[in-house]
């Protein structure tokens, strides 16, 4: 029970990352190797808002996300417009990705430097026992603000003019050009969208990880695992995959072993793959975003 | 016609530049020069299997350092506990290598787009996992010490010099083996496959065996290359073999051109030796390489080699086709 319960923050850290794959996913069939290094973006920029211009962590938050995503919609048209316009293979566009990722990174460690640095938490992290199990504020606030974040991409996603053209551009590209939307301006807001959702990710862990320059590779990875693991491409299926990897990896790593905790992760993900590639939370009919 | 003439040719200016190639250790006299040419022959090794993989049958793998690194701790360790000699542990691992690739093909087979490459991912990770954490075996993060030398025919190479004909000469014999394949019926019936998979399949292909095979024959490129990287280095650690280094292998192939076999040559050199020439500006160096691979990937879809086809055939004697 504690593990399972323990599973639950990073599981919902798990979830805004894999939410930031599908929504990119869904609207330009991108796959988009960069979206660990917003994660890693956000919390640098939040750390930087926090200690050197001495705002309080609401703003801290707030800023990293304009930021960051104002650089996922700065890469969606630099990059990914023209490799389209040029028709590249899927592979260029994977490249062109992973490139933005080594640049991410490496602006970083020329920036902030090597050393780890660390966010202080805004509550406690001295753990609270609640009937019978112990969680700490920190995990209470990760879970709150992960959760009302996913509430607000989906009314964002429901309500919005924006929003709904994401959802046309997804639903069809040709379509959707069809009545006068601009699926380039869409996958731009999707862009954005999960840049932003990536840096909130980035500050809620700061407090409980050390940022690092190559902390967005793995908190990538496992985001992608969550997002395939879901169903790639759908909203759904992109938290629920976040919660179960969470949950799944917490009690691998206290049950079985820590050390194989990631290689049984990334079995499991092998055998989802094999059996059912689609996705564990789905049925037949896949509706994406 | 055209295909011919310019594949003699392009054949021609191989070999020519493999002639000058062989001369290398004359002058470059510098041991690190030579070092890192070392290390990017045995880099193209893998490139050359993946770009059979990527590049013919259009599956993308993006844990080519679980091959590698199992061609590496196979070979050694069978050195090491056994006294195997340098050959056979290096037949073995390849072999070994090879039995993976299939263990991946399977599952893979089923898969396309973004699955594969994640499962790819998964199986690379996993490999560095266990390399991490069977330490009764591996000697987990400290990794094996004192991995012993090759010999041929008696003659224990020992010297950058000496590798550096070892290496070269694999070379040869690995883009003989690359091309063979890519010519054969098997070539043809992969770059059918990933033209039109239902098409080839209507004639009469049974896709699944030859998508596990093209996994195989790469696994078995990284397998030997990750054998002679082993002895080459002396040490290993699963550090070696991380996400990182697979997606290396994958730039290189896409930068120099994935759907040729020469493209496998031009990429792991050409982003060696760019890495390598960046080392001046130290602090951003790594900004840069980043930024080299998206502009090239956008402004040379097809690779170098792509650029160098484009080249050619803009001057080259038209009437032909």
């Amino acid at each position: 029970m504690q593990f399972f319960l323990n599973g639950l923050p990073i599981g919902a850290i798990y979830s805004l990352v894999a939410l930031g794959y599908s929504l990119i996913y869904a609207a330009s069939g991108v796959l988009n190797w960069s979206q660990g290094d917003m994660v890693m973006l956000g919390a640098y920029v939040g750390f930087t808002v926090f200690f050197f211009l001495k705002l309080g962590f609401i703003s801290a938050l707030f800023l990293a996300i304009v930021v960051v995503a104002l650089l996922g919609a700065l890469v969606q048209y630099m990059i990914l417009r023209p490799l389209r316009e040029r028709e590249a293979p899927p592979i260029n566009v994977v490249i062109a990705t992973l490139g933005v990722a080594i640049i991410c990174r490496n602006l970083a460690l020329g920036i902030w430097g090597p050393d780890p640095q660390i966010l202080p938490s805004p509550v406690s992290s001295r753990p609270l026992s609640l009937a019978g199990v112990s969680v700490t504020p920190q995990d209470i606030l990760v879970l709150s603000v992960g959760i009302t974040l996913m509430l607000i991409l989906h009314s964002f996603l429901k309500n919005t003019r924006e929003g709904k053209a994401l959802r046309a551009v997804a639903q069809d590209r040709y379509a959707a050009q069809l009545v006068g939307i601009d699926p380039e301006r869409s996958d731009a807001v999707a862009f954005a969208a999960s840049a932003g959702i990536g840096a909130a990710a980035g500050i809620l862990i700061a407090p409980i990880f050390f940022v690092t320059f190559n902390m967005g590779a793995s908190i990538g990875l496992k985001g992608f695992v969550a997002a395939v693991i879901g169903g790639l491409g759908t909203i759904p299926g992109a938290i629920a995959g976040g919660f179960f990897l969470g949950v799944v990896e917490s009690l691998a790593g206290g049950l079985i072993s820590s050390g194989y905790r990631d290689a049984i992760t990334f079995s499991l993900l092998i055998v989802v793959l094999w059996l059912k590639p689609s996705g564990l939370f789905l049925r037949k009919n896949r509706q994406k975003v | 016609m055209k295909s011919i003439m310019s594949r003699r040719r392009g054949l021609a200016a191989f070999l020519l530049l493999l002639i000058g190639y062989h001369f290398t250790p004359y002058f470059v006299t510098n041991l690190y020069h030579l070092h890192i040419l070392n290390l990017a022959g045995i880099y193209t090794l893998v490139v050359l299997g993946l770009n059979i993989l990527s590049g013919y049958t259009g599956q993308v793998s993006m844990g080519q350092a679980g091959f590698f690194a199992i061609g590496t701790y196979v070979s050694a360790l069978l050195m090491m506990n056994w006294s195997i000699p340098f050959w056979s542990a290096s037949a073995m691992a390849t072999v070994m290598a090879g039995l993976f690739g299939a263990v991946i093909g399977i599952p893979a087979m089923k898969l396309s787009g973004p699955y594969l490459v994640l499962a790819t991912v998964g199986f690379g990770e996993i490999v560095r996992l266990v390399l991490l954490n069977w330490t009764p075996v591996t000697k987990g993060a400290a990794g094996l010490v004192g991995i012993p030398l090759p010999t041929v025919l008696g003659f224990v190479v020992t010297t950058e010099k000496h590798f550096f004909y070892l290496i070269l000469a694999s070379l040869l014999v690995g883009v003989f083996i690359a091309l063979r394949i890519a010519d054969s019926k098997i070539g043809r019936t992969y770059r059918a496959v990933c033209e039109d998979e239902l098409a080839a399949e209507a004639m009469g292909v049974n896709i699944n065996r030859y998508k596990i095979s093209a996994f195989i024959i790469s696994a078995m490129f990284a397998g030997f290359a990750g054998s002679l990287f082993g002895s080459f280095s002396g040490v290993t650690s699963p550090d070696n073999f991380t996400f990182d280094e697979s997606v290396g292998f994958l730039c290189m192939s896409v930068i120099g051109g994935n759907r040729s076999i020469v493209g496998a040559v031009i990429g792991a050199f050409g982003l060696t030796a760019v890495s390598e020439a960046l080392r001046v500006i130290q602090g951003f160096r790594l900004v840069i390489y980043g930024s080299i691979l998206v502009f090239t990937v956008i402004f040379m879809p097809k690779g170098i080699i792509g650029l160098f086809r484009w080249i050619c055939g803009n001057f080259s004697v038209k009437e032909i086709d």
